[in-house]
């Protein structure tokens, strides 16, 4: 199969809001310019200059419904602090392109769910809580202004989806561990390594422990041959898309807190970066090293989403 | 009235040994770009050589407060044996240019009542503009800021020298300060961020470092001397050596000690035994296991002054009815149990690794055999 080609430009997810036209000013105040309302509220909002797209509830619960994204305690498995459990909706997104997804989410969660779902391409639809109106416009407004990218995803390994809940904590635990992969109906014969579950090599016991298949993976692609190493954090996922000697890394910090520091290693040769902050719009990396076959540098600061163009 | 002996210390008992087998170790890379000193900081010139300087009068057993005037006098002593030095300064000239850019490498994790002492930091700045350097090249460190915070050593040092932390607090979301081309790689548990890297302050900015940490009690380690107070207060990342009942403190403390420039930037070590934790360090949010050796280490050797941490604190475990720091029974272990262990001295949450001394002696950071230490004592 055919990597897909990611197209960036119109991802950026829609804002449910059921609040009536009466609250108009909040939402031009927040600078939200795609708004999903009830049908029947529709009328209302004609005559200003926002034109909300109808989206009835039920309309929205037919979506499918996805985590809130974030960081979890997860008694005996990890904790906040230490081992952080990355509750993270990429992976669903990646099996399915061509699905329609939905977020309900609470306070403080809004622009993360906002970047997650621009950061995968996918048609989503995020349910806000009203607190976070402002920061829902200000990740909407800054995702516009990411220039439009058409790039290949990067993957250390194909995964045969056979739709399985068992494949699907598979994938999830690789997208955490920022593990690259592609998502395939039949093994592929460029891929380097094929991920089958039942196979005398990938056994499906094994994967009933999906931490340790994990890593188990890992050890296979090595760490100085994975496309994408993140240090500095155990709480961000990057995306990785790429071609013609151009590639786009996307980054999403799922802790909540902001990180200085974070350093980024890109397999690759790249002499330029130019890096799209949410919160701070462009930021020039630091400490850039170009090895024989991989590119490093730190990027200042990342509190929700990041996008570095790399060249 | 001073009084000084000279002794080769005698070889110790024989510890008890038994289940002491370390954690298989880990494959360790150093990526560093800085060369060797001529002669590396650790152990630096007097490699298996002590300075013991104990005095019943540092400090106020009912109060817990230091007498400046004597730890002032035990700071004087010790610097001299040490380097045998006709003077107090010209001990710290041994050591010290107007030109260096010295840093402190303090311990404020036993905050409130096992940090290192005011007074003991005090009296080394005054010694270190006593030989020239200005107060503005002088920067007391640690990794946390709030733990600077708390311990407060602004009021009591001298105007101008430079107070520093790497990260606001441990949240390990801080990387700005650190060196990114300065680092131990490993994996340990299979986490993601494999590195722990030196902090810039060291790599960059400094040319010496004094250590100063406390006599404590570590739930990883066994003890959290000169070595680990060095290492894991230096770099970024280094939590994640210890999880789950294991440790990987065994290879992973003296190897980061030995990482470029730190190792040979690292010229003295002064270990602070005003004060002492005989168990659930390194804190000391109570007094419960405080006690006082008021006792101060000088060296230049960290396995050698750590190698006499390892008997304090195990000889005063023995005295209070302890296990030993040196116990790796699974019935010992409570793990991630902090209450536990904070509540009952004979519950560990780790197995330790006092080991670590030895490895780090086997690095070439110092003397480990008692055999070879040369203790000089001095009662003020």
């Amino acid at each position: 199969m055919t990597p897909l080609l990611l197209s960036l430009l119109t991802a950026v997810p829609c804002i449910y809001w059921t609040g009536g036209a009466e609250t108009r000013p909040a939402i031009e105040a927040a600078a939200i310019t795609r708004l999903c309302v009830p049908p029947e509220q529709v009328p209302a909002w004609a005559s200003g200059p926002l034109t909300p797209s109808p989206l009835s509830e039920a309309d929205l619960k037919a979506r499918e419904l996805l985590p809130s994204p974030g960081v979890a305690a997860r008694s005996g498995l990890a904790s906040p602090t230490r081992m952080p459990w990355v509750v993270a909706g990429g992976w669903r997104m990646m099996r399915q392109p061509s699905g329609h997804f939905a977020y309900v989410v609470p306070a403080g969660k809004a622009a993360l769910a906002i970047a997650e779902a621009f950061t995968y391409g996918a048609d989503a639809v995020v349910r806000i809580d009203p607190a976070d109106l402002q920061a829902a416009g200000a990740m909407a407004a800054f995702l516009e202004t990411i220039p439009a990218a058409e790039l290949t995803p990067v993957a250390d390994v194909a995964v045969v989806d056979d739709g399985s809940p068992v494949t699907g904590e598979v994938l999830n635990l690789l997208a955490r561990r920022n593990l690259l992969f592609r998502i395939v109906s039949a093994p592929v014969p460029d891929a380097p390594i094929t991920i089958r579950l039942g196979t005398p090599e990938y056994p499906a016991a094994e994967a009933a422990e999906p931490s340790a298949f994990a890593l188990k993976i890992r050890g296979q692609v090595t760490d100085e041959r994975r496309a994408l190493r993140i240090f500095g954090s155990e709480v961000v996922v990057g995306r990785l898309t790429a071609a013609g000697g151009r590639a786009r890394l996307q980054l999403l910090n799922y802790g909540g807190r902001e990180i200085e520091g974070l350093r980024v290693r890109v397999r690759g040769r790249y002499r330029s970066a130019k890096a799209y902050v949410a919160g701070s719009g462009p930021l020039a990396i630091e400490d850039q090293a170009t090895g024989d076959d991989a590119t490093e540098f730190t990027l200042p600061r990342l509190v929700t989403y990041a996008a570095i163009d790399l060249e | 009235m001073h009084r000084r002996t000279f002794v080769r210390l005698l070889a110790a008992a024989p510890l008890v040994r038994a289940l002491q087998t370390p954690a298989a170790r880990p494959p360790l890379k150093v990526v560093s770009r800085y060369p060797a000193a001529a002669v590396p900081g650790m152990p630096g010139p007097f490699p298996g050589e002590v300075a013991s300087v104990t005095s019943d009068r540092c400090l106020d057993l009912t109060t817990g407060q230091a007498d400046d005037g004597v730890v002032r006098e035990m700071m004087a002593e010790g610097m001299r044996a040490l380097t045998g030095a006709a003077s107090t300064g010209e001990a710290w000239r041994r050591f010290f240019t107007p030109a260096d850019v010295v840093g402190i490498k303090v311990n404020c994790g036993g905050y409130p009542h096992a940090i290192s002492a005011y007074e003991i930091v005090a009296e080394t700045i005054r010694q270190l503009q006593g030989v020239g350097v200005p107060a503005s090249q002088i920067y007391i460190y640690e990794r946390f800021q709030n733990q600077m915070d708390e311990s407060n050593y602004a009021p009591r040092v001298a105007d101008g020298v430079q107070i520093v932390a790497a990260e606001r607090a441990n949240r390990y979301t801080d990387n700005a300060n650190y060196d990114p081309e300065t680092y131990l790689e490993a994996n340990l548990f299979g986490e993601e961020d494999t590195r722990s890297n030196l902090m810039r302050l060291v790599s960059q900015r400094l040319t010496k470092i004094i250590n100063i940490p406390n006599m404590k009690d570590h739930g990883a380690t066994g003890v959290t001397g000169c070595l680990k107070n060095i290492a894991y207060g230096s770099f970024s990342n280094v939590a994640r050596t210890h999880e789950r009942g294991k440790s990987h403190t065994y290879s992973v403390v003296g190897t980061l000690a030995t990482i470029e420039p730190l190792r040979s930037r690292t010229v003295l070590q002064i270990m602070d035994g005003l004060r002492g934790v005989w168990h659930g360090g390194p804190f000391a949010r109570t007094t419960k296991y405080v006690f006082y050796p008021r006792r101060i280490l000088f060296g230049t050797d960290p396995v050698a002054i750590d190698r006499l941490l390892l008997d304090i604190i195990d000889n005063k475990r023995r005295a209070e009815g302890a296990i030993s720091i040196w116990d790796r029974s699974p019935a010992s272990l409570r793990m991630n149990d902090g209450a536990a262990r904070d509540a009952d001295p004979n519950v560990n949450i780790l197995i330790r690794e006092p080991g670590h001394v030895e490895y780090a002696a086997s690095l070439g950071l110092g003397v480990y055999d008692l055999n070879r230490i040369r203790v000089r004592e001095i009662a003020i």
